[in-house]
């Protein structure tokens, strides 16, 4: 009799501790680290939950969220993965949050060069983009170009295509290309050596960066504490100090 | 007590191949079929056995005299020679591809080798030298062993029968490390073939250009072809197979060659 009721109380003392403080794994774009980093701590901080962050390119943590079949959050730099993951019923919920833009990068010694899209397809201009099929980026960048009537023009230019946003991004921050079309947080960050020119509305369709819960989430509660915190007006002017743009 | 040895012997056969049995789950013939004959696998392919060759004669060149020297003499920084060759051992390769893109940059060496003619960033001389950045080291230890094994007696007989010193390098010292040499450019080939962060980072990932089988690899996951990602890394798989029991049986006959009498 001793021994169930400890073991009732030892078992309610543990469902306790994780109603309390719960461990949530919050899959994240590679791309948000920065903004991500800081609102997860101050979240933990308020909450007491533990948040274990798991970042990567959204492609590659789409594939890791099917064949995993675990995981509470979802926060890609794209809507794109969400959509796909709703068509296998394992989107529970899902919020914008900020715009994702693309912008060109330009090297700050070829300031001059180029101030316009059109100007990237000046002959001898060192263009570097991402993969079109590996890289969200990449096929946005073609998008544009195609639609701006200048693919054929500046294709010519494109002297290397890059796997991830960061290896672009240093591309153009050392000089190794005269432009490169990457995302304008990216950008941001490395604003005292690249110059950063905005893509024209029409050419451009902005990405929505959403937070989703996951249909395999443990804990409903602290999950949704968490889409909240991460989608709210404080969190958006986090997200802003890092150069994204607030949705329209 | 040998019999005891025999289950971590299966314990570790089995981890082994239950790797790629894993892999050859997910893939099909069909898309093996597919990948062997893509028009850009097969590029890949060809750019990965081209660099990495590139790479394996490089770093011999560089690495065969360093690792003579390293065994046989002493000489004022030897040690921190030493320590510097096996850097990007513990180095990161995709730190390690940072750093050549640095030295290969615009604000380094760029600019002069673009004058003579030669670039390195975004080209599949890029790939190769990232490769024998990272293989040439590998190369290097197993040569110095294996030249630390020779005794120095055959050598001085070899002196005193009227050898010159490059003579006998050529007729003793070398034919008695072969096997270490041997084994030395296997493991520099095969790291050299699968080298993935340091070669994204000099060469890029561009496709028909830049992508080695490893970079293809890494697109084709990155853009859910997870089918074709793994038959592309059964072709490296293969290929490295391949290349592992050719450089072994030259090494075996050589070796049953020398048993027989003949030098």
């Amino acid at each position: 009799m001793k021994q169930i009721t400890l073991t009732i109380i030892s078992f309610l003392i543990l469902s306790l501790a994780s109603a309390s403080a719960a461990e949530l794994h919050f899959f994240v774009g590679a791309g948000l680290r920065q903004p991500v980093d800081r609102l997860v701590e101050d979240f933990q901080q308020k909450t007491g939950h533990r948040v274990v962050l798991d970042y990567d390119g959204g492609g590659r943590l789409l594939a890791r969220i099917t064949a995993s079949g675990m995981g509470d959050l979802f926060m890609p730099g794209s809507f794109f993965y969400i959509e796909k993951l709703q068509a296998e019923g394992k989107i529970l919920s899902w919020r914008p949050v900020v715009a994702h833009t693309p912008v060109i990068a330009v090297a700050k010694s070829k300031a001059d060069q180029v101030r316009t899209l059109e100007d990237l397809a000046k002959p001898g201009v060192r263009l570097a983009l991402g993969d079109p099929k590996a890289m969200a980026l990449g096929k946005t960048a073609v998008t544009i170009l195609e639609r701006a009537h200048l693919k054929e023009k500046v294709m010519p230019n494109v002297s290397v295509y890059g796997a991830t946003v960061k290896q672009l991004t240093l591309y153009v921050a050392e000089g190794n290309v005269d432009a490169a079309i990457i995302g304008r947080t990216d950008a941001f960050q490395f604003r005292d050596r690249v110059n950063m020119i905005p893509i024209p509305d029409e050419y451009i369709e902005v990405e929505t960066v959403p937070v989703a819960v996951l249909t395999t989430a443990t804990n409903l509660q602290a999950a949704v504490a968490l889409q909240d915190f991460v989608s709210s007006p404080d969190a958006i002017k986090v997200f802003e100090n890092f150069g994204f743009l607030p949705l329209k | 007590m040998e019999s005891l040895f025999f289950l971590p012997l299966v314990v570790m056969t089995l981890f082994m191949a239950a790797v790629p049995a894993a892999l050859l789950f997910y893939v099909s013939p069909a898309e093996i079929l597919r990948a062997v004959s893509s028009a850009e696998i097969l590029f890949a392919l060809h750019l990965s056995l081209t660099t990495s060759i590139l790479a394996v004669s490089a770093s011999l060149l560089l690495g065969v005299p360093t690792a003579y020297l390293l065994a046989r003499r002493d000489f004022f920084g030897k040690a921190a020679i030493d320590t510097l060759l096996d850097l990007p051992l513990v180095m990161t390769p995709l730190i390690a591809g940072v750093g050549l893109l640095f030295l290969f940059g615009e604000k380094w060496l760029g600019r002069a080798m673009a004058e003579l003619g030669l670039r390195v960033l975004f080209t599949p001389w890029g790939a190769a030298a990232a490769q024998t950045f990272i293989a040439a080291p590998i190369l290097t230890r197993s040569c110095r062993a294996a030249f630390e094994a020779v005794d120095r007696k055959y050598e001085l007989a070899g002196q005193t029968l009227g050898l010159s010193p490059s003579r006998v390098f050529l007729k003793v010292t070398l034919p008695l490390a072969r096997q270490g040499l041997i084994s030395g450019t296997i493991l520099a080939w095969a790291r050299a073939l699968g080298e993935f962060g340091a070669t994204l980072m000099v060469a890029g990932a561009t496709r028909f250009k830049t992508a080695t089988l490893p970079i293809s690899v890494y697109l084709n996951i990155s853009s859910g072809e997870l089918g074709l990602a793994l038959a592309c890394s059964w072709v490296l798989l293969l290929s490295g197979v391949i290349l592992l029991f050719s450089l072994k049986w030259i090494g075996r006959s050589r070796k049953r060659h020398l048993q027989a009498g003949g030098l």
